[in-house]
């Protein structure tokens, strides 16, 4: 066997994925133009996201404003008309909305309302947003101050927190039990977590890509856990072309990336910080490492303090996220012990929202 | 010892949150905020763990309001009020009642029938939350806190389409003029009064301003942020306000506008405009008010 073998297959394997996706991208692209009269009947994605008055909801691609009610949330089947207008649909009607009855979208809807029912705005949409990705429920003033200081993309979790969690379970894990086990515990928790999320697009693909990659990391050879990673991202682009423009996608990737790169080196900077605070830290700052320079340039809004403020709030996210989905399980059936659990994470958003406050 | 740190770390939250509910707890006070929450109405009065809101606004911020100005133990509002079924005062009640635990609400039978209404109804009736129609006379007692209803009374009923006669939040069906059904009351408490005008017009404004009593009031809430169709002189001599809160936001109708301006600043009311302060705390002890 010749040594330079597996760089020309890595390389053929490159090439044949690339090729792939390209071919996919461009088969499938939508077929409507500027100023045609369309009525789409599609499932809603993403959150609306709420304004005075009205809703911007997200149907096939195309941004609809639609009047505050009837409320469209996460999940529902709708039919909208109007005239696409670059992106947008203009002047839309909704035919109708027909809720999703889907077991892990009503388990989502009803630990939602929990929060609601349990903490005050905006802690409420804070928790709902960073351990759920619900955008909707956080209040217009909020969400403004939470772009303003640069913290958006830990706000509504977008995969991002899913590779902190996976990453700090994996860190708490291995402290208790073998490493294989550990791996499988964790895969457990990701999974009953992303049935809490109602199987959300960018969460599921958050979660393969960083358990694949971190299982190859902590089992094998590092190159194999890079190409592992390689190879999900290249699958998933595959099979969904369109996740290609995804912010989202790409903010995955690259925290999964940047951890895999960073985190060892950081901890060992971090000796001085108590051990309690040390797994939360030091993951959301190896991911802040590549994920930073991505969204100064997509959102444009530079903060000069934002590396600061994040700095200051990121450590809270894995905190909130695991007393967030307990607390929430919990409540389901013992609302009394899921509001317990909730009032424990309490002090943790109270920091994260004075801080944005203070710097919003 | 791993397992002993995460206890640890337990035990540091509950003391942090202990600190944060010593922060929060509530004074011997009444307050009235008037929340910023743009063009609408929302004014939460709270005394101890007792709480009225009169009015959401028009959307979700009122939720920030209400926890900002609670303790974030306290999910109990103990009365809410829907002055008239318009979206700028209706459309956030039901965000809260979703939100929170809601013991009665001061609702008139008058359905709109816009979607913002069919979606309070709905929310409040799916969980049995009481509800009380008004009726100029009724006197409501909450804690030390009294509510004299001033409007509606019961004639201006009589020109209305009947609905459906059992139902308490929709016996009558209306189209128009749902200002003129505004709930209008005076708040007293201890020797503290204030005046809440809803969105009424002009002509009720002149009839109340008779009804009013001798007394006058420390506080007023300006009717219909501002409009001309609003306050009258008659009912400002009337009440002898010190201070007038106006709930108002961006508009295209200029509110409030220059003459109700004018006509305070004539009589030495000091005019507190949601718009320029944000939230409105003004603060009484039953004796003493002040602006916090």
């Amino acid at each position: 066997m010749t040594k330079n073998l597996p760089i020309f297959r890595n390389l053929t394997l490159a090439i044949f994925a690339i090729s792939l996706i390209t071919l996919r991208f461009y088969s499938t692209r939508p077929v409507y133009r500027n100023g045609d009269t369309v009525r789409i009947t599609a499932t809603v994605f993403t959150d609306p996201v709420s304004y005075t008055g009205f809703q911007g909801v997200k149907i096939a691609g195309l941004t609809a404003y639609l009047p505050a009610y009837p409320e469209v949330s996460y999940g529902d089947r709708v039919v909208v008309e109007g005239v696409v207008s670059s992106g947008k649909l203009k002047d839309p009607k909704l035919i109708s909305v027909s809720g999703n009855q889907s077991f892990g979208s009503l388990v989502r809807k009803r630990i939602i309302a929990f929060y609601q029912e349990v903490l005050p705005q905006p802690m409420s949409g804070l928790i709902a947003g960073i351990t759920l990705g619900s955008k909707g429920t956080l209040t217009a003033d909020f969400w403004n101050r939470v772009k303003l200081t640069g913290v958006a993309h830990v706000v509504v979790a977008s995969g991002t927190n899913v590779t902190f969690v996976a990453s700090f379970l994996m860190g708490v894990m291995t402290f208790f039990l073998p490493r294989k086990k550990a791996i499988l515990f964790v895969i457990l928790g990701i999974i009953l977590y992303l049935f809490l999320s109602g199987f959300d697009a960018p969460l599921v693909r958050a979660a393969v890509m960083a358990l694949l990659a971190f299982w190859a990391a902590e089992t094998g050879r590092l190159v194999t856990a890079w190409r592992v990673l390689f190879l999900t991202a290249a699958f998933m682009l595959v099979i969904e072309p369109d996740w290609i423009g995804d912010i989202g996608f790409a903010l995955s990737f690259v925290s999964t990336a940047s951890i895999m790169l960073f985190e060892k080196r950081i901890a060992k900077r971090l000796k001085f910080v108590p051990e309690v605070l040390r797994e939360g830290l030091t993951t959301s700052f190896a991911a802040q490492i590549g994920v930073a320079p991505i969204l100064f340039v997509t959102f444009g809004q530079f903060n000069i303090w934002s590396p600061l403020i994040n700095a200051l709030v990121l450590w809270t996210i894995p905190y909130i996220m695991i007393l967030g989905s307990i607390g929430g399980v919990l409540g389901l059936t013992f609302p009394f012990l899921g509001k317990m659990v909730l009032w424990l994470s309490y002090p943790l958003n109270w920091w994260f929202v004075k801080i944005v406050y203070l710097f919003g | 010892m791993k397992f002993w740190n995460y206890i640890f770390g337990v035990l540091l939250l509950i003391l942090a949150m202990a600190i944060i509910a010593l922060t929060q707890l509530p004074d011997g006070n009444l307050h009235i905020i008037a929340c910023d929450v743009g063009l609408g109405d929302a004014i939460l009065i709270t005394y101890g763990k007792t709480q009225i809101l009169t009015d959401g606004g028009p959307d979700k911020s009122i939720l920030s309001c209400l926890g900002k100005y609670m303790p974030f133990w306290d999910r109990d509002i103990e009365l809410i009020i829907s002055t008239h079924p318009d979206a700028d005062h209706s459309s956030g009640l039901t965000e809260v009642v979703k939100s929170y635990k809601v013991d009665e609400i001061l609702i008139n039978p008058i359905d709109s029938g816009t979607s913002v209404y069919e979606v309070l109804k709905k929310e409040v009736g799916g969980r049995g939350i009481p509800v009380i129609n008004p009726v100029a006379g009724m006197r409501l007692g909450v804690g030390l806190m009294y509510l004299d209803i001033l409007n509606p009374s019961e004639e201006l009923y009589n020109d209305l389409a009947v609905n459906n006669i059992d139902d308490n939040m929709a016996k009558y069906r209306i189209s128009k003029d749902t200002n003129l059904y505004s709930i209008v009351y005076i708040l007293s408490f201890k020797n503290f009064s204030g005046f809440f005008a809803g969105d009424m017009p002009k002509e009720l404004s002149d009839r109340l301003s008779a009804l009013a009593g001798t007394g006058g009031v420390n506080y007023i809430k300006i009717p219909h942020h501002g409009s001309v169709n609003g306050l009258t002189e008659n009912l400002l001599k009337a009440l002898m306000p010190k201070f007038a809160v106006i709930s108002v936001g961006k508009n295209m109708w200029n509110f409030p506008r220059p003459e109700i301006i004018d006509m305070l600043v004539k009589y030495n009311v000091k005019v507190l405009r949601t718009d320029q302060m944000g939230d409105i705390e003004v603060v009484t002890d039953g004796t003493r008010y002040w602006i916090k």
